[in-house]
């Protein structure tokens, strides 16, 4: 082992990881603060800070939570998934309580100590770290039979289903679902199961959508069959469930390439509801024009590189999986955000990462990005990390052989090994 | 151990590998990622790029129901009598909110809402109901349709007892809590109750805030208040709140034009305008006449105006000047904006010209104020005065003989003027051109007036021709205010007061937020050099080229001038008359420019000392100065035809009897 030198003896540290996150989060307040003041100033007798403040409260929370969580090692979670499991499931029961907490016609929020806290976005995070336990602990072989993409999926499934009949919160429960998806999916190669799945599930999305719009009496579908002819024909249902979708599209449209500047979005004084939440991606485009939009895209898709950079160089595979998990939980929200308020997909309340407004979110993202910086802690810069040697193959047949536990104790002794390098 | 070591060794780098694998399938799922945000950027940039205006307007048209803006009422202008010269009109456009009552109509099931509001509007504005019907059907969402526009407070409030809930005691109220979805809009209109008078002066303003020239533009920012606005939001999903910031209207301004003297001032000036139209060549009796009566010890514009004139209430109409052949022709070349301009323009404080002859008192002053003369100088005219290479002649080219300072001055005779000019010389001529404030704005509180420091003599444009002819008003240009303002300072002692129109300015509850005083620039020649001047410009109108100018009961004196225009011979000249009422103590000054008279012998200055004759011989009593010379009886029947009385102790009882005598016969009849 002394022949392998590192490339690095410090630790290595993301600071571009950290400062992406920073500009979003700044970029966020400044957004709530636009698009909030007068709303808030409207509801809450003129303190137009009140969202602001709320918002600033719970990003500095976040930042102390994600700074302890970067040094808490990964191999914690897992040894904790039953417990982690079992309280987001029981956070998104809590909406059956006496904690829980209605608004705008849907039981989304539990009240516990004064605060107030979405079980959905516990649930996110209780997804990812069960499903990488999960795959974590199967053989290959077992990943790709029908037994282990129920193991996998099933747990993650629950949790969707929760929070979907429980909270009514559909957007929440395809993130989750979306999640675990894309776990399953990247977690093994050469497995055709999800592909066939998505094909499944898009051809069933079509004849449903064709459905609904072709026969959009006879089918009952409740609001949701209404969003999708919303979302067909906008301003047709204008006054209506496309009322939001279009009036994202007018802020869009309106403020053209420069945007007509930072506060001086007209849609945010009424015509978009709750501008400082799922629809401030709207807003953006409207102050700060085209330029805006595409600068915010364009961090996000920075930070989607770094956390896929980071996992190129990690050498262990739980990490690779929450690594995996944590980006799908991005890339989804943000991508299905930005396709709502552009009217691509029908409209769902999802909100842009670090930027929309809700405190339990940011605080549940920054703890996420926190276990990224701990993983990126763990980082091997070796050249045949890399550039493999052309020979893992065969032994890849005896890794099978492995039992978990035999895994576990190889684990402990690479870490032993390490902590004694790292001593010398 | 060995195996164990071995197989510890494989299995890790197998997960590595492993590890690794699932690192390149990210890879792969971020590219996916990144293909879907290219395709989320491009419908960004395609939504922006072929909706951008028609969303804008979009919102706008949003705006306007939900956040109103409640119009401020611009200021007045009055005159020095409170008589109003402008004023805002409230007028009212009807909004029909065809969302609104289809919405209550849909939730009651019926059409109960559309037909008792169409009905109300049909009843009281004359509407054609079915159009309107057809319009709520055709567009849903609309929630804002101007149904009338543009009605005067009266005739809305026959529609207001529909919408407004009657009170316990009242009884056959029209009130039907069924007209839903209609409001109005209240906004103001510019109106001139006096139209064409003192347009020049007042300016107009088209739309709120916009003014152009005149009072209007000058004092827009204290004539146009603050915009109030409505905001309307939903606090919550279900109830509508109105948050008001309400206008603040503007202020008042108080102006020294006395409306009688402006009518009498704008009646003679037409007059002469109509008495000489196409006399010589086509077109009005001038190319333009100005105005200007101020009081000669305060700079407070009485009276300012020149013809042709527009009516303000309706400023692009220009029918009056000329045929709808001639505006379309000149839309055709494109010059239909310059005959606007100088239709709107302000003659008396824009146009620049050569003062000719008017200057001579000036020039006289010059003289006496810098010791170079001391009025008791006699100069020999010859009929032309040969200056360098050039022949000058005097006015009428005939030779005067002897004349004092004061001889020339009533005769109006260059030769000597321009002898005077050399005694003076040409430093101490520049330095009093800029004392007596030629070359520079007087600063009157209207838009638009000239600046003429180009046009005015400097050390290196004058020389001895040019010092020459300037004495007598040639070779450079000056506006009429300049003109009257200097003038008014000579005779009043040598104070030189800043010209002005506006005395005070009122907030809109009437109360003074500003009184503007007169303000002395500063006195540009002694009292004595004063005293001199009144007397030598009193000759002129007793002895000398301004005796038509003298108005019946009173001695005025004043100084006539005709200035050749450049082109040179050509036979143009603007020939003008300046004079001071009454002689002896100066109150008010009167200057009447004639640009180009529509004669076929232009070089006369009687058209300019007729009209300010006229003008005085009205104005005069009016102002309550009283007469101090006898009126004989051409005159008096003159005045008499004027139906003006007669002020002074001596000629009021003769008067009285003239009165009576005149009503007798009518009695005995």
């Amino acid at each position: 082992m002394a022949d392998k030198k590192r490339v690095k003896t410090r630790r290595y540290f993301d600071y571009l990881l950290l400062f992406i996150v920073l500009f979003l989060l700044g970029f966020g307040l400044v957004m709530i603060y636009s698009t909030s003041f007068y709303a808030a100033s409207t509801q809450y007798d003129g303190d137009g800070l009140y969202f602001f403040r709320k918002q600033a409260i719970a990003v500095v929370l976040g930042l102390a939570v994600m700074f302890v969580v970067s040094f808490i090692p990964v191999d914690v979670y897992r040894r904790l998934t039953v417990i982690i499991y079992i309280v987001s499931f029981v956070s998104v029961l809590l909406v059956l309580s006496s904690l829980a907490h209605s608004s705008h016609g849907a039981t989304r929020w539990i009240y516990i100590f004064g605060f107030s806290i979405q079980p959905a976005e516990i649930a996110k995070i209780g997804a990812i770290i069960t499903t990488a336990t999960i795959i974590f602990g199967l053989k290959k072989k077992e990943r790709l039979s029908a037994k282990g993409f129920f193991m996998i999926l099933l747990p993650g499934a629950v949790l969707a289903g929760l929070v979907l009949f429980l909270t009514k919160n559909l957007s929440s429960a395809i993130i989750i679902g979306g999640i675990v998806y894309a776990m399953y999916t990247l977690c093994e190669k050469k497995n055709l199961t999800p592909y066939i799945i998505l094909l499944a599930g898009i051809i069933l999305a079509a004849v449903a959508v064709l459905l609904i719009v072709k026969f959009p009496d006879k089918f009952s579908f409740g609001y949701r069959a209404e969003r999708i002819l919303a979302w067909i024909n906008p301003e047709a249902y204008a006054d209506g469930k496309g009322f939001q979708p279009i009036q994202s599209l007018y802020g869009i449209g309106s403020g053209g390439i420069w945007g007509k500047g930072l506060g001086k979005s007209v849609q945010k004084l009424y015509f978009l509801p709750e501008a400082h939440n799922d629809m401030i991606f709207s807003i953006i485009c409207e102050e700060l024009g085209l330029f805006g939009g595409l600068a915010i895209i364009i961090m996000f898709i920075l930070l989607l590189w770094r956390i896929r950079d980071i996992s190129a160089h990690i050498t262990d595979v739980y990490e690779n999986l929450l690594l995996t998990g944590i980006f799908a939980q991005i890339a989804i929200q943000v991508l299905l955000n930005i396709a709502v308020v552009t009217n691509t997909v029908p409209n769902t309340g999802i909100s842009l990462p670090f930027i929309s407004y809700g405190g339990s979110s940011v605080i549940i993202l920054l703890a996420e990005m926190g276990i990224v910086m701990r993983i990126s802690r763990d980082c091997d810069f070796r050249e045949e990390i890399r550039r493999p040697t052309p020979t893992p193959e065969p032994e890849r047949e005896e890794e099978e052989e492995l039992t978990p536990a035999e895994r576990a104790r190889a684990a402990r002794a690479a870490r032993a090994r390490r902590a004694k390098e790292k001593t010398r | 151990m060995d195996r164990d070591e071995d197989k510890i060794k494989k299995a890790q780098a197998a997960r590595r590998a492993n590890a690794r694998d699932i690192a390149t399938r990210l890879g792969v799922f971020f590219i996916v990622v990144l293909l879907a945000f290219v395709g989320l950027s491009f419908r960004l940039f395609a939504i922006t790029r072929d909706n951008k205006n028609e969303y804008r307007q979009k919102i706008l048209s949003q705006k306007s129901y939900d956040s109103k803006t409640i119009n401020a009422k611009r200021g007045d202008i009055l005159d020095a009598n409170g008589n109003v010269l402008a004023a805002s009109q409230e007028r009212y456009n009807i909004i029909l909110d065809a969302r609104q009552i289809r919405t209550l109509d849909d939730e009651s099931g019926d059409r109960k809402v559309r037909t008792a509001t169409l009905s109300a509007l049909r009843s009281v504005f004359n509407v054609d109901y079915d159009a309107l019907n057809k319009y709520i059907d055709d567009n849903p969402g609309s929630a804002y349709y101007e149904v009338v526009k543009g009605i005067t407070y009266e005739d809305l409030s026959r529609f207001l007892p529909y919408i407004t809930e009657p009170s316990a005691t009242e009884k056959d109220s029209l009130y039907d809590p069924n007209v839903k979805g209609v409001w109005y809009q209240k906004y103001y209109v510019r109106y001139y109750p006096q139209k064409t008078l003192a347009c020049d002066v007042i300016g107009f303003s088209k739309s709120e805030g916009q003014a152009s020239y005149g009072l209007e533009e000058q004092y827009n920012d204290i004539l146009t208040g603050t915009s109030g606005r409505e905001y309307g939001f939903f606090n919550d999903e279900t109830t509508y709140e109105v948050t008001t910031i309400p206008a603040v209207d503007g202020n008042t301004l108080v102006t020294t034009i006395d409306t009688n003297v402006q009518m009498i001032v704008e009646k003679h000036l037409k007059n002469f305008c109509e008495e000489y139209k196409d006399n010589y060549r086509k077109g009005l009796g001038a190319n333009n006449v100005g105005c200007i009566v101020m009081r000669a010890d305060s700079g407070e514009i009485l009276a300012m105006a020149s013809y042709p004139n527009f009516d303000l209430n309706d400023n692009m109409n220009i029918s009056h000047l000329y045929t709808d052949e001639e505006i379309a022709a000149m839309k055709e070349e494109g010059t239909l904006k310059d005959a606007y301009d100088k239709l709107w323009k302000n003659f008396c404080i824009t146009d620049t010209y050569e003062p000719g002859s008017v200057m001579k008192p000036f020039t006289v002053a010059m003289g006496l104020e810098s010791g170079k003369l001391n009025g008791s100088e006699v100069y020999y005219c010859g009929g032309f005065l040969q200056v360098a290479d050039h022949k000058i002649y005097c006015h009428g080219r005939k030779p005067e003989g002897n004349l004092t300072v004061k001889e020339a001055v009533a005769k109006s005779c260059n030769v000597a003027l321009m002898q005077m000019a050399d005694t003076i010389g040409k430093e101490t001529f520049l330095e009093y051109q800029s004392i007596f404030n030629f070359g520079l704005k007087t600063n009157i509180d209207l838009a638009g007036e000239s600046r003429t420091d180009g046009l005015v003599f400097n050390d290196k444009t004058m020389n001895v021709t040019e010092l020459a002819t300037a004495s007598f008003g040639q070779g450079f240009n000056v506006t009429m205010i300049q003109m009257a303002a200097g003038y008014a300072a000579l005779v009043n002692g040598g104070y030189y007061y800043e010209p002005h129109v506006v005395s005070k300015i009122l907030s809109p509850s009437g109360s003074v937020v500003k009184n503007i005083e007169p303000r002395l620039v500063k006195q540009i020649v002694s009292s004595s050099t004063s005293e001199k001047i009144i007397e030598y410009c009193n000759s002129v109108v007793t002895d000398g080229t301004g005796w038509r100018a003298k108005p019946a009961g009173y001695s005025i004196g004043g100084k006539t001038g005709t200035a050749e225009t450049v082109p040179r011979d050509n036979g143009e000249y603007v020939v003008s008359f300046m004079c001071h009422a009454p002689a002896d103590h100066p109150e008010i000054i009167c200057y009447v420019v004639v640009d180009r008279p529509n004669v076929r012998e232009q070089d006369d200055a009687k058209y300019s000392s007729i009209i300010s004759r006229q003008i005085l011989t009205e104005i005069l009593p009016y102002l309550n100065i009283p007469m101090t010379e006898e009126v004989s009886d051409k005159e008096r029947e003159e005045l008499l035809a004027l139906e003006l009385s007669i002020y002074t102790n001596r000629v009021e009882q003769e008067d009285a009897e003239a009165d009576a005598s005149a009503n007798n016969p009518e009695g005995e009849q």
